[in-house]
């Protein structure tokens, strides 16, 4: 396994490397949100229903 | 018999912890005191600072055996040492949380990661003054305003920094109110924090229901190590969101939250003991958390202003900041600072979407920083 050394240059690699790895995940958890609306064309909620049938 | 008298006095004295008080004990009562003071006179975030600053006291007084195993005070550590109480609190705030605002912006998400420079910027000045890289990945990640993110990444990756750490992170974000605003105000015109922005989208119960289910679903997937922490926020959030357990969302978001936020408060205030406290370390780490704070608030803000010169509708820089965490103060910021320049503008509904979205940025930073550690 190859690991960070302990050093400056390994602070700065490990910066990068988790600062753009963030940014990539987090565009897609963005993606995910972007299409999470098609779902209502499939199914919807009868929130009313959901309070009454609650507790 | 007066001299026998004398040396029982002595004896009992020595008993108790009059004899062993040093000026350390004083200061670090003295910061107890004035926390106490904060948090009931100036009501300033009552809620960290009081059981903070009593437990801060208590185990400061010489002779106080409250850390010491039998003493409550030791089992409320056990439970942060464990990795008990931060998940337990994330269940409370996820039961707490409507993440409409994140689902309804799905691109103001970026937001959450573009406010995370100050997590690297402390970590690569951390290596500098010589902390070791593990050390320096715990100190980082103060700068994501996540109090029991910044906890679970500290006992995994450097545990005796935990007491200078929590205090930091805690501190820092209950002082975000002052650390925040100039920064934000340097880095924008007055032409930008004055932009209004529309109206969010409704966003239906079906998104809700399943949004918790399919994030715990990828940072399982994805993220294990950080995983127990975002799994019990949304496991919180679906209680909140099914509305068919509005009681165990009730108690998950007030009874449960408010005995982790007790048992947190006062575990965090036992290990401000003045013989581990007082050091060199100590001033770095908090100087450090200063530090990220300010980058991670700065780079939030530069990060919305990038966006703005590619999106056709505009959105108010000031949103950046709140990217940084620390749900919902840095949100509460936003809306501050922008109703100030234009009464008329309403940011806080607008700034949750990437408050909520730092949540899963400080997760996300924390988990790939464990895995590059080689940490579990």
């Amino acid at each position: 396994m190859i690991t960070i050394p302990d050093s400056i240059t390994g602070a700065v690699i490990l910066s990068i490397i988790d600062f753009l790895l963030s940014f990539f995940i987090i565009t897609g958890i963005g993606v995910i949100l972007a299409v999470l609306p098609v779902v209502n064309r499939i199914w919807k909620i009868d929130e009313a229903k959901l309070r009454r049938g609650g507790h | 018999m007066l001299e026998q008298i004398i040396s029982l006095f002595k004896v009992l004295l020595g008993q108790t912890g009059i004899g062993h008080l040093w000026w350390g004990n004083v200061l670090m009562i003295g910061i107890g005191t004035v926390m106490v003071f904060l948090a009931i006179v100036k009501r300033y975030e009552p809620f960290l600072l009081l059981g903070i600053g009593f437990a801060c006291i208590v185990v400061n007084i010489p002779g106080s055996d409250l850390i010491l195993p039998g003493g409550l005070f030791h089992y409320a550590h056990q439970g942060v040492a464990l990795l008990i109480v931060p998940p337990l609190i994330f269940l409370g705030v996820g039961a707490m949380t409507d993440f409409g605002p994140m689902i309804a912006s799905p691109k103001l998400v970026l937001l959450g990661a573009g406010a995370h420079l100050g997590i690297f910027v402390a970590l690569i000045l951390a290596k500098v003054i010589g902390f070791s890289i593990t050390e320096a990945g715990a100190i980082g990640i103060i700068g994501g305003a996540d109090g029991p993110m910044a906890i679970f990444v500290t006992m995994k990756l450097a545990p005796h920094l935990l007491p200078q750490i929590s205090v930091a992170a805690y501190s820092y974000m209950a002082l975000m109110p002052l650390i925040q605003p100039p920064v934000m105000r340097l880095l924008t015109t007055k032409a930008e924090r004055q932009i209004s922005m529309g109206k969010i989208r409704e966003v239906s119960r079906l998104e809700k229901v399943l949004f918790p289910i399919v994030i715990a679903s990828l940072v399982n997937l994805f993220f294990p190590p950080v995983a127990p922490l975002v799994t019990m926020l949304m496991l919180g959030n679906l209680l909140r969101e099914s509305l068919v357990v509005g009681h165990l969302a009730e108690t998950a978001g007030g009874s449960v939250l408010a005995i982790m936020t007790l048992i947190l408060t006062t575990a965090i205030g036992s290990t401000m003991r003045a013989e581990t406290f007082l050091t060199v370390q100590t001033l770095q780490i908090v100087g450090l958390g200063l530090v990220a704070f300010v980058f991670g608030t700065g780079s939030g803000v530069v990060t919305a202003k990038i966006m703005n010169l590619f999106l056709k509708e505009k959105i108010n820089p000031l949103i950046g900041s709140a990217g940084i965490a620390s749900v919902p103060i840095a949100a509460r910021v936003s809306h501050i600072v922008a109703h100030q320049e234009n009464p008329k503008n309403y940011l806080i509904y607008h700034a949750m979407g990437p408050n909520l979205a730092g949540v899963f940025g400080t997760a996300i930073s924390g988990g790939i920083l464990l895995a590059l550690l080689g940490v579990k």
